[in-house]
């Protein structure tokens, strides 16, 4: 049989092949790494540095309109707001606002509550100044046949992949992802493989069946899931949970590799102690993925072995404190040499060179507050966001229960503080998640985008 | 030029996973499952429209996407992004291709190269844009049209959720527009069952999907 190339045009080939090269360098040339670093590859990229970071706040009762709120900050160098608030718009009360993320397109913003299990979408292209809450999910847990604690939204394509933390059965750990279109109706839900129900993956003697954070790596149709608690836990006040052992003992050990496309489970990994953030290498052979367990204070490794094989392994400890330091976040730079560990427990983010992404070490520490919990950092390494909030009942008390956006600037070598907005001061709230917005907006950054 | 480079791409596109065997590579770098093996929920109704076809014809957004399994892009001839419109019309010539050789795929699939350029995009320009990309005279039905009117146009792409606006700079070298990259999957029932980017648009991912979906409903539509 023909193929394209040997039978369409074939004196011009050697012309076409040279205009497409030519074209094809150019446009890497022009193309502006802009961006943070740990968003959705499926997600439509910033051209050229953030403009906004907007700031999903839990709302404080007696403390302003008391309701979680987006807040919205300049972050565009010269602005004359630079670093200050822009616009703020609040949702129905407080919902345990945690995390979100964008569509595909970049066009509205899917924010969560963890207690509520409501989902917030906001327009954020018609005025990435000022986004518009267009519409509310209010009945996630009977729609999506008990699933509740929506952690966030993911990109892909035409729809959302919402991670869910619990179940409405028992409030437990057990859980499921969730899809969502783009225009707000549900798809459909995918319970995590538990003993009673691997649904056909391997590693089935470790799997609880818990769930936080889902992540993509488009060429390896490798979707890679993390485990937290459940509702009963993270609504509890921090002093009684740990103090309370039984409840102490429902915390996820594990994460699973899914095939993506196939949305099936392949493998339950056992890593332990509560593993939370997963961020994906993005070199184009870089085939593994971080993650930090908060109560172990580790630093794992998932990663293909030699015969393509995905592994899970501990690879650094985080600190040598005596108890642990619940680091929360963890951000990857975009040359996957450098990836910032921001820890509650201290208030401190540490910095690993990573570049051997088997044996991490730390480079650097700084102490960004009394507690920190989020990063995010741009895609040239430049600039690194940091906030406060964990849980609302989890935050540090009195005089510890700083409340802040910290912008600083990153060298290589240390942090420099950029500007600093008081939560509290302002009457906002908690501060939690951050993403970055623009009003210039380009195509999304997928494995075949490497190749422009 | 932008046509000359836009052409080149679909071209490299067909090269570099090629119509008969579509290998792993390196951007695909996988086994994909096995047709059947898993579910593809519905994920909404696909909108109806009113279309002129590349002869100048009118016909129904609907009929081009019931009767059999239809891939539905949403383009614009005069894109040069090489992961955007080239890319997915490369991957429609593959499927083509393939059909060619496998009757099953040929009776019951259906490719449609929707554009949303219509100024530009006439009748005419979508005929001659399918004589250049499109490799065998056989093979499956493969549609190209664009909407009647812009009014029209804004419709469909509202009811597909297809995001497009105009670039800055006119003269921008990847095209004038700027836009999401949509590839459709339709059941026989006119129900959108995935939704590919160019991060997903794998030509062995949507051979699996197509042949997940052939079992229901199984009619074989009119030759």
């Amino acid at each position: 049989m023909k193929t394209p190339l040997n039978h369409l045009h074939t004196a011009r080939l050697p012309a076409i092949f040279c205009a497409a090269l030519v074209c094809t360098l150019v446009f890497s040339a022009n193309v502006l790494r802009a961006d943070e670093t740990c968003s959705s590859p499926y997600l439509a990229r910033i051209d050229g540095q953030e403009e906004f970071v907007y700031v999903w706040t839990l709302g404080v009762e007696g403390m302003g309109d008391g309701s979680d709120k987006l807040v919205t900050v300049d972050v565009k160098p010269g602005s004359p707001s630079y670093g200050k608030v822009v616009s703020s718009s609040s949702v129905d009360g407080r919902n345990e606002a945690h995390h979100g993320g964008f569509t595909d397109d970049r066009r509205q913003l899917w924010l969560a509550g963890l207690e509520s299990s409501r989902v917030f979408i906001f327009d954020v292209h018609t005025d990435p100044a000022k986004p518009k809450l267009t519409k509310t999910i209010d009945n996630f847990a009977e729609t999506t046949g008990g699933a509740v604690g929506p952690h966030g939204a993911y990109a892909l394509p035409g729809r959302v992949l919402i991670p869910c933390l619990s179940n409405a059965k028992d409030k437990g750990g057990k859980t499921a992802l969730v899809k969502y279109g783009n225009d707000g109706n549900y798809i459909t839900t995918h319970w995590l493989p538990t003993k009673e129900n691997a649904r056909g993956a391997s590693g089935v003697e470790f799997a609880d069946g818990y769930g936080y954070d889902a992540r993509v790596l488009p060429r390896k149709n490798a979707l890679l899931t993390s485990s937290f608690t459940g509702w009963n836990n993270y609504t509890m006040e921090f002093g009684k949970l740990t103090a309370d052992p039984e409840a102490m003992k429902h915390f996820g050990n594990t994460m699973v590799m899914w095939d993506f496309h196939a949305r099936q489970p392949k493998k339950v990994f056992q890593v332990p102690g509560a593993p939370l953030e997963i961020r994906w290498a993005w070199g184009d052979k870089h085939n593994y993925a971080f993650t930090a367990t908060a109560l172990g204070s580790k630093l794992w490794l998932v990663s293909a072995d030699d015969r393509g094989e995905w592994q899970a392994k501990e690879v650094a400890p985080i600190s040598d404190v005596k108890g642990g330091v619940l680091p929360v976040d963890i951000s990857i730079s975009a040359d996957d040499k450098t990836l910032f560990v921001d820890c509650f427990g201290d208030g401190k983010c540490r910095v690993f060179d990573v570049s051997d992404p088997q044996k991490p070490k730390q480079i650097y520490e700084k102490q960004i507050g009394r507690q920190v919990n989020m990063v995010s950092q741009s895609w040239d390494g430049k600039r690194l966001y940091f906030t406060s909030s964990l849980l609302a009942r989890w935050d540090k008390q009195g005089a510890d229960n700083e409340q802040f956006l910290r912008g600083y600037a990153w060298d290589g070598k240390e942090l420099k503080p950029a500007f600093d907005l008081d939560f509290t001061a302002l009457k906002l709230g908690r501060p939690h998640h951050m993403l970055f917005g623009s009003t210039k907006i380009g195509a999304n950054r997928t494995t075949v985008a490497s190749r422009d | 030029m932008l046509r000359i480079v836009a052409l080149a791409f679909i071209l490299l596109s067909g090269r570099l996973t090629s119509a008969t065997d579509p290998p792993r590579d390196s951007d695909y770098d996988y086994d994909p499952p096995a047709a059947g093996s898993y579910s593809l929920p519905v994920i909404k109704p696909s909108a109806d429209g009113a279309l002129l076809d590349s002869n100048n014809k009118s016909v129904k957004l609907r009929d081009l996407t019931r009767g059999r399994i239809t891939l539905l892009s949403f383009i614009y001839t005069r894109c040069a992004a090489p992961k955007a419109c080239p890319y997915a019309t490369g991957v429609f010539n593959q499927l083509h291709d393939l059909s060619v050789d496998d009757e099953t795929l040929a009776k019951n699939m259906r490719l449609v190269s929707l554009s949303f350029d219509p100024e530009y995009d006439t009748p005419q320009r979508l005929a001659a844009y399918s004589d250049n990309v499109r490799d065998q005279k056989s093979g499956c039905e493969w549609s190209f049209a664009t909407a009647k009117s812009r009014a029209e146009l804004e419709t469909i792409l509202a009811a597909y959720d297809q995001a497009v606006d105009k670039r800055q700079n006119p003269a921008d070298p990847q095209g004038p527009l700027y836009h999401t990259l949509r590839v459709f999957l339709i059941d026989r029932e006119g129900r959108i069952r995935n939704i590919y980017s160019s991060g997903t648009l794998d030509p062995r991912l949507v051979v699996a999907d197509v042949k997940t979906l052939l079992p229901e409903n199984a009619r074989v539509s009119k030759q």
